[in-house]
């Protein structure tokens, strides 16, 4: 990366706080399908997901000033969001509705 | 290797972040240090009672058969038969009643113990236990915001916390093989702290991760569940929850009478079936009934967590085993998630465990304290770069916050510990105290700190710790010596060593005092923990420094 990295503080910090806890409901859905058991697994699934998902969530914001500016942020966690979010609504109304 | 400007980029954020929330992160660790302790700290603020021995497990039977012959409402809410004999339980039998209240609205709970005379009638008696142990799990919790809003804020200040550790690691990687471990003591005294900053800070990082996973995922406990529910789930979570529920729930009651077996013979019947599982109390639901079952809270050697919700259930008739929920039966989700809570709560490994927690805590406090010293000190060498030789009034400033919050929660929860013995019986509603006389200090320290400046108050405010926190054994050593003080002395190796602890706390407050008074007297001019005002440019400075306060 020659053009070095903007600081972007607000865009980027509003992309970790709002896209982190996207990506975060979303992937941990996705192991809510797609884990052992799948979505109707009797146990304690729903409470575990919370950790999971407050640790993808600090894990995304955590690292999101890396990218080269806010808009970079925006834009690459907002892709991997909609990625994340087809795979689990394509689980939950189509593969096991 | 990662480059300069990241470095630069995330020790902004590290800083930013770190000043704006440590000092809620400096209660929440504080407290929560103590709440490793929360049952030691119970029993030592629990009146002298009946106490469990006065019913032997043998005359328990009859106990059970007056109470639930007396007291419908307990029968049906559960009887709790204590097996331990901790200075919190007042008596072999206690059992929790709904206070008058409409259906289905919020409402409150009386306690009541029962024991029996010694012509073998029944006493029962409503007494409120001390709450004091929750009060602190409150501050813990919520740094003393009210719900939800309190919640919400901590999971906002843990979100953020989690993220100043990614960044701290960031910062401190490129020169970590170099410094790490490195303590330079010497003249540089900054330098010196950032050094221990970073040793506390790295190798605590397991740990302090785990907190801010952990605590992120409580403070938005609430909101998360609603949006796993409607994202994720769409009402498949309530299913999966009432399929819990009824997993820990006792039969529900037959209406016929029942023989109910004896308590020691139940014990000996778990034992037989649940070799390993070590129950703390039990609990009779539908105690007479024909299908009445008792419930065992406790923990299973060998495995990490409480099972809280009566894990194990066994019919109260024939004592066969109903419902078997203790660790090692559980699947791996719940295994995993019960882990993770015993990682934030120091449930593992026994009382070592909890040692290292205690002093854990006390270490992230301490963490969050030195680098808002580290911050204020740096903005002063940026300064005096600039030609000024006096704090900034936003440096000046955050101090006196420092010192006043950081102090005066310490000071507050010492005094609010001591006025258990004080206060008990003095006053109507002795758990509105404790919130009263915490609160009470705790803003005093805040405004004692901002009218004297950051320097002066710290000396008196660390003071006030000592002697609040000495207070404790003083009280009990107060209350052994003169019995009409109407207090009591414990003498359980738990709650003594809630005395002994607190002694040598204020014996290192007194200590941290007397190198503070040291430092504002003789340290450099230009710092915050300065008494002394920088030679020239005074009188102007001072006046305005005056007004500005």
């Amino acid at each position: 990366m020659a053009g070095g990295i903007r600081p972007d503080w607000w865009s980027k910090a509003s992309a970790g706080a709002i896209l982190g806890l996207g990506l975060a409901l979303s992937l941990v859905g996705l192991y809510a399908y797609l884990g052992p058991g799948g979505i109707n697994a009797p146990g304690g699934r729903y409470s575990l997901m919370r950790h999971l998902e407050a640790f993808v969530w600090i894990m995304v914001f955590g690292f999101c000033f890396l990218f080269r500016s806010g808009r970079a942020a925006w834009a690459w966690l907002g892709a991997a969001n909609l990625i994340a979010f087809a795979a689990l609504f394509a689980c939950r109304f189509y593969f096991f509705a | 290797m990662i480059r300069a400007e990241i470095v630069k980029l995330y020790k902004t954020v590290h800083t930013w972040i770190g000043v704006s929330c440590g000092l809620a992160l400096f209660i929440a660790f504080y407290a929560g240090a103590l709440t490793m302790f929360q049952e030691p700290i119970a029993r030592w603020a629990s009146p002298p009672a009946v106490g469990v021995e006065a019913v032997s497990l043998e005359d328990a039977p009859r106990l059970l058969e007056l109470v639930a012959a007396a007291y419908p409402e307990a029968r049906e809410e559960g009887i709790t038969l204590h097996l331990r004999g901790h200075e919190n339980e007042p008596a072999r039998v206690t059992w929790v009643e709904d206070e008058p209240h409409e259906a289905g609205q919020p409402h409150g709970h009386v306690h009541w113990w029962a024991t029996l005379k010694p012509d073998g009638s029944l006493m029962a008696k409503q007494e409120e236990p001390s709450d004091l142990a929750e009060f602190i799990n409150d501050v813990h919790m919520r740094i003393g915001i009210p719900n939800p809003w309190g919640s919400y804020f901590m999971g906002v200040v843990s979100l953020l916390y989690g993220v100043t550790l990614i960044a701290g690691v960031i910062v401190l990687l490129p020169s970590l093989a170099k410094d790490f471990l490195e303590l330079r003591i010497g003249k540089n005294l900054k330098r010196m702290w950032l050094d221990a900053h970073n040793v506390v800070g790295i190798t605590a990082l397991p740990f302090h991760l785990v907190i801010a996973v952990t605590a992120t995922a409580w403070g938005f406990g609430v909101p998360l569940w609603s949006a796993q529910e409607s994202v994720i789930f769409g009402g498949k979570q309530k299913i999966a929850m009432a399929h819990d529920l009824e997993r820990w729930r006792a039969p529900p009651p037959t209406g016929e009478a029942g023989a109910m077996m004896p308590p020691s013979q139940l014990l000996q019947r778990l034992n037989a079936q649940v070799p390993d599982f070590e129950p703390k109390v039990m609990v009779f639901r539908n105690f007479g009934d024909k299908a009445a079952a008792a419930k065992f809270a406790g923990a299973e050697r060998g495995y990490v967590g409480d099972t809280r919700f009566g894990g194990v259930i066994l019919s109260a008739v024939t004592g066969t085993l109903i419902k078997d929920n203790r660790a090692s039966r559980q699947d791996l989700d719940r295994r995993v998630g019960t882990v993770i809570l015993a990682l934030h709560t120091g449930e593992y490994g026994g009382i070592t465990i909890i040692w290292a927690y205690f002093f854990l805590g006390f270490s992230g406090a301490w963490l969050f304290y030195s680098g808002n010293l580290l911050w204020i000190e740096t903005r002063r060498k940026k300064a005096r770069k600039e030609g000024e030789v006096e704090q900034s009034r936003s440096t000046r400033l955050l101090g006196s916050a420092t010192v006043g919050i950081c102090l005066g929660c310490v000071a507050g929860l010492s005094l609010t510990i001591v006025a258990a013995k004080w206060l008990h019986g003095r006053v109507a509603d002795l758990d509105a105290w404790h919130a009263y006389i915490y609160y009470a200090v705790f803003l005093g320290s805040i405004t004692w700190a901002f009218a004297w400046g950051a320097a002066r108050s710290a000396v008196h405010l660390t003071w006030l710790c000592a002697a609040f926190t000495v207070a404790i054994p003083l009280t009990t050593l107060l209350a052994w010596a003169f019995p009409m003080l109407g207090m009591w002395a414990h003498g359980s190796a738990a709650t003594v060593g809630v005395d002994i602890v607190a002694f040598i706390g204020a014996l290192c407050f007194a200590w941290v005092a007397t190198a503070t008074a040291w430092r504002v007297k003789n340290g450099p001019a230009d710092s915050v923990w300065s008494i002394r005002k920088a030679e020239g440019r005074t009188a102007a400075r001072q006046s305005v420094a005056i007004a500005a306060e």
